[in-house]
């Protein structure tokens, strides 16, 4: 009769091993998963920039985003974690004009990702407030996160 | 040696010990008598409530933020980021450590005293000294988490103040929907920290020594976390006992979700109830020669 | 009227390994005795010992204290019964008088202050009780131990080597001690390698030998078995004090390698022998006795090397008690 410890230990391996053929199956970080995610983040920040600067009056859904997400690196498949995630993303500014930027993310294993956005479409660092204050602009970069299970 | 009493009269009876059984909860508190008697839990627990504060102090004088944790970015902003972010970087590398001090030493102090023999020949059995070592231990864990994150929530309150906090899905969070967020997010980290610390009570089990008991849980939390870093299978993420400590993601935004939570918890009562169910067995079949 | 023993042991059996440690051991010890379990290092006693208090759990046979045994009834086996097995161990941060508070808490007593003063009083550690324990001595530390088992009000005291390690004076004290606490009624258990400490002490004993029983019995049949006594005898002419010898028959004398006379006989013969000399002109230079009597039966009967495995003369099973092994 095996000792305990192996028993745990054979416990143990089989579970992994199960776990690995489970691995190939699908990923945590699916484009899908991604788009959903940065769409939101992006249009509430994209509100509170334009608040701060004055333009009042927009909405998360009147920002109405379509992100598009990939990786550059073919060999991924756009799915997993890496830092060659881009999202293309089209939305509407204030007086209904449609805007577009390529943002750059890098998504962590866990469904959290940082987000930077190009500074000619969405501003610099940081930004004057219609107050005159100099604030961070919330849109520059920002942090996201997703549900993985 | 002064002359001793025996040469008087016959001793009187010590009053009669009435024939009783022990219980949990007496071990218990013997247990935990013994640990606050024993200045390295006294200190550990000192480190906690002080530790915030210098760090914050610290962190709040510089001009830089710490981008590459979450709420990095906004901990000179809100005070209520100074406790998540904090709870971002030290729930991976310190929670395990910080448990495994005492939950990997109190079976193998045992060992290293001799003094198995001393307590298990007295009215308890072991299956109650095991679990009152075990309900001490995670006593200790959950002392740990409440004080360091009160600690951290109020340094970060202090130093920084109750501004209102950026959320995760890009909305800022209210002060009072903020400070629920910062406590349930360190609630959150209490099941894999009572994973952990049964793991540590099975390794000192195991192993008879504390040196196995407390590094133990601390290498096995850095390997888990190597594993993260290097992008394997995420069927396999799933069972580390280091991910749950990131399920309180979900809770930081606008409409939460609670998935990794319910799966974490999961995982980490599946660890615990292994961890604990190995330790009783190999305690209760193991035979006391030493001491 | 067959009365429930403190102690009985049937065909115990523990094997580490490959080595068996003890092997078919039986034992009765009655209430209100004092008892003495005797053997070399190694003997088993430690280990039969251990099964008697629960540490270790037996590969066969049976053991119960008052009736009572660890696979039927758990801890409460051990109700009336304390003691320790080998140098008693306590918790070096805490004080003697905490370790006390702790155990007799585990007792399940609480802290009634009062049974552990007494208990300190009457093994009279009193004056260093505030102090941690790491900082006593060895002769401390075994007179605690036997406090925390006085704690428990015990019916059988079970005591291991508890003069082990102390100085004359310690040694003395302690013996004292046992003697004053075996006179109040307790039932003992003494166990030890030292045959003079058992002789003073028990009413019987069980001699142990490398895992079994060698001799089970009264210290009075023990004493009847004995060899002649053994000195060590120098004279002014050992080769005319050696044929002298051969006139005695009841005396044995043999020539030893470092030029003395190893002197065999009962005292009467021996006396006769000694006169002797002194009518032929022979002075005795030294007469030294080598070894008790009931030591050199203790060496006889738990020599390793003796390949004969019953004992010598086996002792007449008494009605109602478990013979020896045979």
């Amino acid at each position: 009769m095996p000792s305990r410890p192996h028993l745990v230990l054979a416990a143990l391996s089989s579970a992994a091993a199960l776990a690995g053929l489970l691995a190939g199956c699908s990923s945590d970080v699916t484009t899908p998963r991604v788009e959903r995610s940065l769409g939101p983040t992006f249009a509430n920040l994209y509100v509170q920039q334009q608040t701060l600067l004055g333009h009042t009056g927009l909405t998360a859904a009147t920002v109405a985003p379509r992100p598009t997400c990939s990786r550059t690196n073919p060999a991924a498949h756009n799915k997993g974690a890496g830092t060659d995630w881009i999202c293309q993303v089209s939305w509407t500014g204030p007086d209904h004009k449609p805007l577009k930027g390529k943002f750059e993310l890098t998504i962590h294993p866990n469904g959290c990702y940082e987000a930077g956005g190009p500074t000619k479409v969405i501003g610099p660092v940081t930004i004057r407030a219609a107050d005159g204050k100099d604030v961070t602009n919330p849109v520059f970069e920002f942090d996201g996160c997703f549900d993985t299970t | 040696m002064t002359a001793p009493t025996t040469t008087t009269a016959a001793p009187e009876a010590l009053p009669a010990t009435p024939a009783t059984r022990g219980r949990v909860t007496t071990a218990y508190r013997w247990e935990a008598a013994k640990l606050v008697a024993q200045a390295r839990t006294r200190v550990t627990l000192g480190i906690c409530l002080i530790a915030p504060f210098v760090f914050v102090t610290l962190l709040d004088q510089q001009s830089q933020v710490p981008k590459d944790t979450l709420f990095g970015r906004w901990i000179h902003a809100s005070g209520f980021a100074t406790p998540l972010f904090i709870l971002g970087f030290a729930s991976q590398w310190v929670f395990p450590l910080l448990t495994s001090i005492v939950a990997g030493d109190i079976f193998s102090s045992e060992d290293q005293y001799g003094t198995w023999k001393t307590i298990l020949t007295r009215s308890h059995s072991r299956a109650q000294v095991f679990w009152a070592k075990t309900l001490v231990a995670a006593t200790f864990a959950v002392l740990v988490v409440i004080v360091l994150g009160l600690a951290t929530l109020t340094a970060g309150l202090l130093l920084v103040g109750h501004q209102p906090l950026e959320g995760l899905s890009g909305t800022l969070l209210s002060p009072g929907r903020a400070a629920s967020v910062v406590l349930a997010a360190w609630a959150t980290t209490l099941p894999p920290l009572l994973g952990f610390t049964a793991l540590a009570i099975m390794l000192s089990v195991l192993s008879r020594t504390s040196a196995v008991g407390i590094a133990g849980p601390l290498v096995i939390g850095l390997i888990m976390q190597v594993y993260t870093f290097l992008n394997g299978p995420d069927a396999v993420r799933h069972l580390l006992l280091v991910t749950p400590f990131d399920s309180w993601h979900g809770l930081a935004r606008d409409h939460p979700y609670y998935g990794p939570l319910w799966q974490g918890s999961l995982v980490s009562l599946g660890y615990l109830v292994v961890c604990l169910a190995v330790a009783h067995l190999m305690l209760r079949r193991r035979d006391i020669t030493g001491g | 009227m067959v009365t429930t023993p403190a102690v009985q042991a049937r065909g115990l059996v523990k094997r580490f390994g490959r080595l068996t440690a003890v092997d078919q051991v039986d034992l009765r010890v009655e209430v209100g005795e004092v008892y003495g379990l005797l053997g070399p290092n190694g003997a088993g006693k430690t280990t039969f010992l251990r099964m008697l208090f629960g540490l270790i759990r037996p590969d066969a046979g049976e053991l119960r204290l008052f009736g009572r045994s660890w696979a039927q009834d758990g801890p409460a086996a051990l109700e009336g019964v304390a003691g320790f097995v080998e140098s008693p161990r306590f918790y070096p941060y805490l004080s003697g008088r905490r370790n006390l508070e702790l155990l007799a808490g585990l007792d399940g007593a609480g802290t009634r202050g009062d049974a552990v003063e007494q208990a300190l009083k009457m093994v009279d550690l009193a004056g260093r009780a505030g102090d941690k324990v790491g900082g006593y001595s060895f002769g401390m530390r075994q007179r605690l131990g036997v406090g925390a088992a006085l704690l428990r009000d015990p019916r059988l005291l079970v005591l291991d080597e508890p003069a082990n390690g102390l100085d004359p004076a310690g040694i003395r004290d302690m013996r004292a001690l046992v003697k004053r606490l075996a006179g109040s009624g307790l039932t003992v258990l003494l166990s030890s390698h030292n045959m003079d400490e058992v002789e003073e002490i028990c009413d019987n004993v069980t001699i142990m030998r490398t895992g079994r029983v060698a001799f089970h019995g009264s210290i009075d049949a023990l004493r009847a078995q004995a060899p002649d006594p053994a000195h060590r005898l120098v004279t002014s002419d050992d080769d005319r004090a050696m044929e002298l010898a051969a006139e005695h028959p009841d005396v044995l004398a043999t020539r030893q390698q470092d030029g003395s006379i190893a002197l065999r006989a009962q005292t009467s013969a021996a006396d006769a022998y000694l006169i002797s000399l002194g009518r032929a002109g022979i002075a005795v230079r030294t007469l030294a006795l080598e070894v008790t009597p009931l030591e050199s039966l203790f060496f006889m009967l738990t020599d390793p090397d003796h390949t004969d495995p019953t004992p010598p003369a086996a002792v007449p099973a008494q009605p109602g008690r478990i013979g020896a092994h045979a």
